[in-house]
């Protein structure tokens, strides 16, 4: 055996803490009640007949709040991907009026709506961790069938991802990969992709699973949190914010 | 402290028992290593211990369990009682970041906010995990064992349970998880340990139960364990209690920031130039980099602008099995994925002198991944090994399936397979694919000493008829037995 063996005990590093304190909400960081309360809002909004009024707004959301998280690609990406579908939806049918770019318009709408969307989910995904999701939920009294499934399900996405990369990945050493063999066999092509993803994904989710029922998720006991959800400077501008992208929104369209 | 009493158990949908006639009896304060050959139950003990069977798992028990004197009733009643440390720290994780990670069981089982903080400072500092900083996901896997294990205990349980922890872990990180071991045994914590590699359990059990066709065989107490020779352990199909050197293994041409020039190596003679001057520097008296195989010239990959390989030249020679070892973070899998063409880099690639493509490297490599269910793709055995066969190859699968002991299940499905039988599927098919480079990654976790040799002699199979063959491994007892030249790594600064 190789390498030297540490030396254990309180004396070294007694009372220190890691320097990436997960569940220590810093001051500009909203509250996951914040987060899901604005979400379900611009969701609701948006995609609710005549919601496509409501997307600037939530794209402005979507950017404030990138920026905020220092996610600068997402922060210019946002308005570009909404731009684009934008472009689709309404210049495109305007320029070539035929049934086939009119279809392309429609859907480019709804793809405008889900980026819309989709850039306030992606904040709560990437600065929310599943425990503070949990918590803070919890605190607001939100049944336990829904926490519980909400963190797992926020905590296992990443699993997915990465497990469709490597099946990929295998698939195309074996020369089952690429978009030839996917024409020619589409059935075939789909099973050797879903059934490895299926098997490496549940094998994945049952170490999860047994690993946080053996650790007390979902027993009896009442939780509680290290770090209880408190609500900061940033949950009340948020609010504030929204209010006057909504109030802003209701003008412009009055005015129209 | 644990009481199991004539067990029979079967898995939901197996036709056979994984253990029958199991008696054990651990006492508090124990530590004892649970061996034996694969399949012979060692994972299945230690779910009865946590409750895992029969909640967790689907089957059939009969006979006594009790864990503290008491049966147990559900899983949070016997997770109170118990820590458990899986394989794969990564997968058992719930959070990303150390602090929450060790509170997640105190939240669960309802302790007071500044109690859970209180604990989760104390365990930080009695394990000595101040020092790991950054995301969960980044640190290397001897550091996030050691937070799996902290995890498990945070919680103070006096019954710790670990399921082959050292399977994924390199000697560095063997070393720090034994120190935890030790440390956790002072304070009294009971341990249960399923293991293939013993060596560094050597000082640390106090008793070694060796699980034969899902019963207690043989029983050693330290002192008998420590005695016992090489003959008597292969005999048993148990792995060596000595951690094998790899005095002999010769260093593989190659040169450049990434590579370790190590003490034993001979300092760089040949490189001119640039990359000659940047030092990480080590070479082999073996071939140029004009030989057939291999050869890697200005290797360079980064991620997100952050320099992962830097390799200015190395040859891996076809007909011999190079390792490529080094600690986490040190370009093992990115050097892997660059030879199969799955990686974009800077740099050429050249088999047997001609540049190659990346299209061209996936139509020639094959890999055995570490989760071998990702490579699983058809309905059956015989389905599978055709899957990508060559006529030439087609001949030898009766005499390669015989040798990795897959014998008479040509017909089960690849994913009813246990987790051994599925990996040297996997190798099989690696091997009669006939590709011009296979890469096997962490082939061996998991794998007794039987089926250790066994696969080296396909790697050697597979070497001999020409292929580049590329072995990474933290396994020492693998290395020792399948390594010809070593390209050891290490992370850039």
């Amino acid at each position: 055996m190789t390498g030297t063996t540490p030396q254990l005990g309180p004396a070294t590093l007694a009372g220190t803490m890691p320097a990436t304190p997960e569940g220590t909400a810093t001051r500009w960081v909203l509250d996951p009640r914040t987060a899901v309360v604005l979400l379900l809002a611009a969701s609701v909004t948006i995609m609710a007949p005549d919601g496509i009024w409501f997307v600037p707004a939530a794209l402005v959301a979507g950017v404030l709040l990138a920026i905020l998280e220092r996610a600068w690609r997402r922060a210019i990406g946002l308005p570009l991907a909404a731009g684009a579908a934008a472009a689709l939806t309404y210049l495109l049918p305007m320029a070539v009026p035929s049934p086939v770019f009119g279809l392309v318009g429609v859907l480019a709408g709804f793809a405008l709506r889900l980026v819309a969307v989709g850039g306030i989910a992606a904040h709560l995904v990437r600065t929310i961790p599943p425990t503070r999701l949990i918590a803070a939920l919890r605190s607001a009294r939100v049944p336990m069938a829904f926490t519980v499934s909400g963190a797992v399900l926020l905590r296992f996405v990443p699993t997915i991802v990465a497990e469709t990369r490597a099946v990929y990945d295998a698939m195309r050493l074996r020369g089952l990969g690429g978009w030839w063999a996917m024409l020619r066999h589409p059935v075939r092509s789909i099973e050797y992709f879903m059934v490895p993803l299926m098997a490496s994904s549940l094998r994945a989710a049952g170490d999860l699973s047994a690993s946080s029922l053996l650790r007390g998720l979902g027993s009896e006991a009442r939780p509680t949190s290290m770090h209880p959800p408190r609500f900061g400077p940033a949950d009340a501008v948020a609010a504030v914010v929204a209010v006057i992208l909504a109030a802003a929104t209701l003008l412009w369209r009055s005015g129209q | 402290m644990i009481l199991l009493k004539d067990i029979r158990w079967v898995y939901q949908g197996a036709d056979t028992a994984v253990l029958h006639g199991l008696d054990l009896y651990i006492r508090r304060g124990e530590t004892v290593v649970l061996c034996g050959p694969s399949g012979s139950g060692k994972s299945t003990a230690l779910r009865l211990m946590n409750g895992l069977i029969p909640f967790f798992h689907e089957g059939t028990l009969d006979g006594e369990v009790r864990v503290r004197g008491e049966p147990i009733t559900d899983l949070a009643q016997v997770g109170r009682v118990t820590g458990t440390v899986l394989q794969h720290p990564r997968r058992q994780f719930f959070t990303d970041a150390i602090d929450t990670e060790l509170a997640f069981a105190l939240e669960n089982f309802g302790t007071p906010p500044q109690r859970i903080r209180d604990r989760v400072g104390e365990v930080i500092a009695e394990l000595g995990l101040a020092d790991l900083t950054g995301r969960l996901r980044e640190l290397s896997g001897g550091q996030q064992q050691r937070v799996a294990c902290a995890a498990a205990i945070t919680h103070g349980p006096p019954l710790l349970l670990l399921d082959e922890p050292t399977s994924n872990l390199s000697p560095r990180g063997i070393a720090d998880l034994t120190a935890i071991l030790r440390h956790l045994r002072e304070q009294g914590v009971t341990l249960v340990i399923a293991e293939h590699r013993l060596h560094y359990l050597r000082e640390l059990a106090d008793r070694i139960v060796v699980l034969q066709d899902g019963r207690v065989g043989r029983e050693w107490t330290r002192a008998e364990f420590a005695g016992l020779t090489d003959e008597m352990l292969r005999e048993e199909g148990l792995r060596g209690l000595d951690a094998p050197g790899r005095a002999g293994v010769a260093p593989a041409f190659a040169y450049g920031p990434s590579v370790e020039p190590g003490e034993s190596r001979p300092r760089e003679t040949a490189p001119a130039g640039e990359a000659g001057e940047r030092a990480g520097v080590a070479t082999a008296p073996g071939p140029g980099a004009g030989g057939a195989g291999v050869a890697l010239r200005g290797i360079r990959c980064a991620f997100g602008g952050r320099p992962v390989l830097d390799i200015a030249e190395a040859h891996l020679p076809a007909g011999v099995i190079t390792a490529v070892t080094g600690p986490n973070g040190a370009g093992k899998t990115t050097l892997a994925r660059i030879l199969a063409g799955l990686q974009r880099h800077a740099g050429q690639v050249l088999l047997d002198g001609r540049p190659l493509s990346r299209s061209r490297r996936q139509r020639a490599c094959a890999i055995v991944m570490q989760d071998v269910q990702r490579q699983l793709f058809t309905d059956s055995v015989t389905a599978e090994l055709r899957l990508g066969t060559t006529p030439d190859h087609a001949e030898h699968a009766a005499a390669v399936v015989a040798d990795l002991g897959l014998d008479g299940l040509g017909d089960r499905h690849p994913l009813s397979l246990s987790g051994g039988q599925q990996q040297r599927l996997v190798v099989a098919t690696a091997r009669l694919s006939g590709s011009s480079i296979v890469i096997f990654d962490e082939p061996s976790s998991g794998v007794d000493r039987r089926h250790l040799q066994s696969m080296t002699r396909t790697m050697r199979d597979v070497a001999a008829n020409g292929a580049v063959v590329v072995l990474i491994s933290h396994d020492a007892d693998l290395l020792a037995l399948a390594a010809d030249q070593e390209l050891r790594l290490c992370p850039l600064r």
